[in-house]
């Protein structure tokens, strides 16, 4: 069967609202090499972060626990749902034991563990903690360095990251101290020496072909 | 005289292998079982076989061509994977998505549900043991499903229909009356598997008290969707965590009693009798005209510099997208939380002290899909 008339919502409107709509595309036969665009990147700016109310669920976790937060925020884009907490990545057992048996947090269950590589600032886990009778969640947050990438593990804690702290350890090298079989999961059992979700180790010219064939104009003209 | 045994006639514990290609594996997946006689001692799942580094490709895609892998990871959920990537981007770039893109976002996400299921059902009868007589009574079911998916979005399996902000463009004229027509085949065939399979006495024998899971297990381990609820745990992120437009919907979130095999097959099997009555509600309330894509939708896709972790519940469970930018419009970092991986590393657990056939049973029950375990 044809297909309705396709509607691109990238094409439709406003096409005066980015900088770089204004920059006409170069003629094709004219340049045979594509001219460089004009870096107009957007100035990446943090946004403000807001602390979240008194009482709310880092203070009960710094309490059960009996250490210092280094930070603690609520996630903006998360629409106040979400409070994120920094901790030391020593203190990381202690906090994942008070979240899960401490009555007034309860987050038994463990949705999410990432591993973020912030290149100069080091490499980051990112803990998603979720209480299912309680309904609220918790991100919890530890940064170590390139030359220091230990992190306690939470597989004695949390089962869940059992297989989680294994597929971070193969794609950002973070070695999770005290877990029970630190061996590749998803990557071949050999490959112990890089770590493909570095930054640091980038993508192959034909993988990045793609992304770099988008943003020189294709896209833009689909109608 | 004192009789003796011969030593090498003991039964001793054996590994056997089992995979990557094995039809009971649903994909390319290997677990190496150690068995004493027919009773599983020790369980090595070993995956990795699919990994295509999706979420390091992701980051050099900006974010309309990050939709397209989202089918390709999840490939018998795809619209659900493909919601959780859009309200990653939306919730980001704070966008509201218009009503009528909303409906027919829920309507086909519920209809890749049944799809999914229908899936799930005619493959764990093959696992029962049912021959491939659950098969033939799915597939055109998913058949007619898919149809409906093609004439949409013009591919059979991956998509690539919703967008962030919306949809890529209008459903055809007839969309509302074929949804109701494959509907029709759907109730008829969904009724067809539970005449099959529910009450069989075989089938019962097969599942019954067969990987049991409490629900403090499977809480810890992080299991959810069918998996979690049939520990009797009513989770679900469609009431729970409302996202999209599900608040507005009347549904039941089906439970289980013992959480085994039978249940897990109990709860799915309901799940598409819910999910019927979720089409035909949003159906009902489906605004008849309207715009799909926001009005102020910007050319190119850029977000702020932020973090958000958006979840759906997908037909396997919660299907979370862990989504940072640094600004700009590629991801810095996306991570896909499946289902199936979690899932999966419980079946150790799971299997150890069954009989081997019954390993291909509780492997059958996840509902696995080893693209999206192995990302």
């Amino acid at each position: 069967m044809t297909l309705p008339e396709g509607q691109d919502p990238e094409a439709t409107s406003d096409a005066g609202a980015t900088p770089e709509a204004a920059v006409p595309a170069p003629a094709a036969a004219a340049a045979p090499a594509k001219p460089a665009r004009p870096a107009k990147e957007v100035e990446p700016k943090d946004a403000p972060r807001v602390a979240p109310p008194a009482g709310s669920i880092n203070d009960v976790l710094a309490k059960a626990a009996a250490i210092t937060l280094t930070a603690a925020y609520m996630v903006p884009e998360m629409k106040g749902e979400c409070v994120a907490i920094e901790v030391a990545r020593d203190d990381i057992p202690a906090v994942m034991t008070a979240a899960r048996d401490d009555s007034r947090l309860d987050l038994n269950y463990l949705r999410c563990l990432s591993g973020v590589d912030w290149q100069d600032e080091g490499l980051e886990v990112v803990y998603h903690l979720w209480s299912i009778s309680k309904k609220h969640s918790l991100q919890v947050k530890t940064r170590v360095t390139y030359e220091d990438p230990n992190v306690p593990s939470i597989a004695a804690i949390y089962p869940a990251a059992d297989w989680h702290e294994r597929e971070t350890r193969d794609m950002f090298g973070i070695n999770f101290e005290g877990h029970p079989n630190l061996v590749p999961l998803l990557l071949p059992e050999d490959m112990t020496d890089h770590f493909p979700l570095r930054k640091d180790n980038p993508l192959q010219e034909i993988e990045e072909w793609q992304g770099d064939n988008l943003r020189d104009g294709a896209g833009e003209g689909d109608e | 005289m004192v009789l003796e045994r011969d030593p090498a006639l003991d039964v001793v514990d054996m590994p056997i292998n089992m995979g990557p290609q094995h039809p009971s594996t649903h994909g390319v997946f290997r677990m190496v079982l150690v068995v004493n006689g027919e009773k599983i001692v020790d369980l090595v799942p070993h995956i990795g076989y699919m990994h295509r580094g999706g979420e390091k490709l992701m980051e050099a895609m900006d974010f309309r061509q990050g939709i397209g892998y989202c089918d390709r990871t999840e490939y018998l959920a795809q619209f659900s994977a493909e919601l959780a990537y859009c309200l990653a981007v939306e919730r980001l770039m704070d966008l509201q998505v218009p009503e009528r893109a909303e409906y027919i976002r829920v309507i086909l996400t519920e209809m890749n549900r049944l799809s999914s299921h229908f899936m799930f059902a005619g493959a764990f009868g093959v696992d029962a043991g049912v021959f491939a007589t659950s098969f033939t009574y799915a597939f055109p079911q998913r058949e007619f499903l898919q149809e409906v998916f093609e004439e949409v979005s013009g591919d059979r399996l991956m998509y690539a229909y919703f967008r962030v902000g919306g949809l890529a463009w209008e459903v055809p004229d007839n969309f509302v009356q074929r949804v109701h027509e494959v509907l029709v085949h759907s109730a008829q065939g969904l009724k067809d598997i539970d005449d099959l399979l529910t009450k069989n006495e075989i089938f019962m024998a097969r599942c019954q008290n067969i990987g049991s899971f409490s629900a403090q297990r499977a809480i810890a381990y992080g299991l959810s969707g069918p998996m979690l609820r049939a520990s009797g745990v009513p989770w679900d992120l469609r009431k729970d965590e409302p996202y999209s437009i599900y608040d507005r919907f009347n549904f039941e979130v089906p439970v289980g009693n013992y959480g085994d095999v039978y249940d897990r097959y109990l709860v799915r099997i309901e799940e598409m009798r819910q999910s019927i009555s979720i089409i035909e509600q949003a159906l009902e309330q489906l605004p008849p005209d309207g715009p799909i894509v926001p009005e102020k939708m910007p050319r190119r896709l850029r977000t702020p510099p932020g973090e958000v972790y958006a979840k759906v519940e997908a037909p396997r469970g919660e299907w979370g997208v862990y989504l940072v930018s640094k600004g700009g419009d590629k991801p810095y970092r996306l991570k896909m939380r499946s289902p199936s991986f979690c899932n999966l590393s419980a079946l150790r657990e799971m299997t150890i002290g069954h009989y081997l056939a019954d390993a291909v049973m509780i492997l059958g029950s996840m509902d696995i899909v080893l693209c999206d375990v192995d990302r």
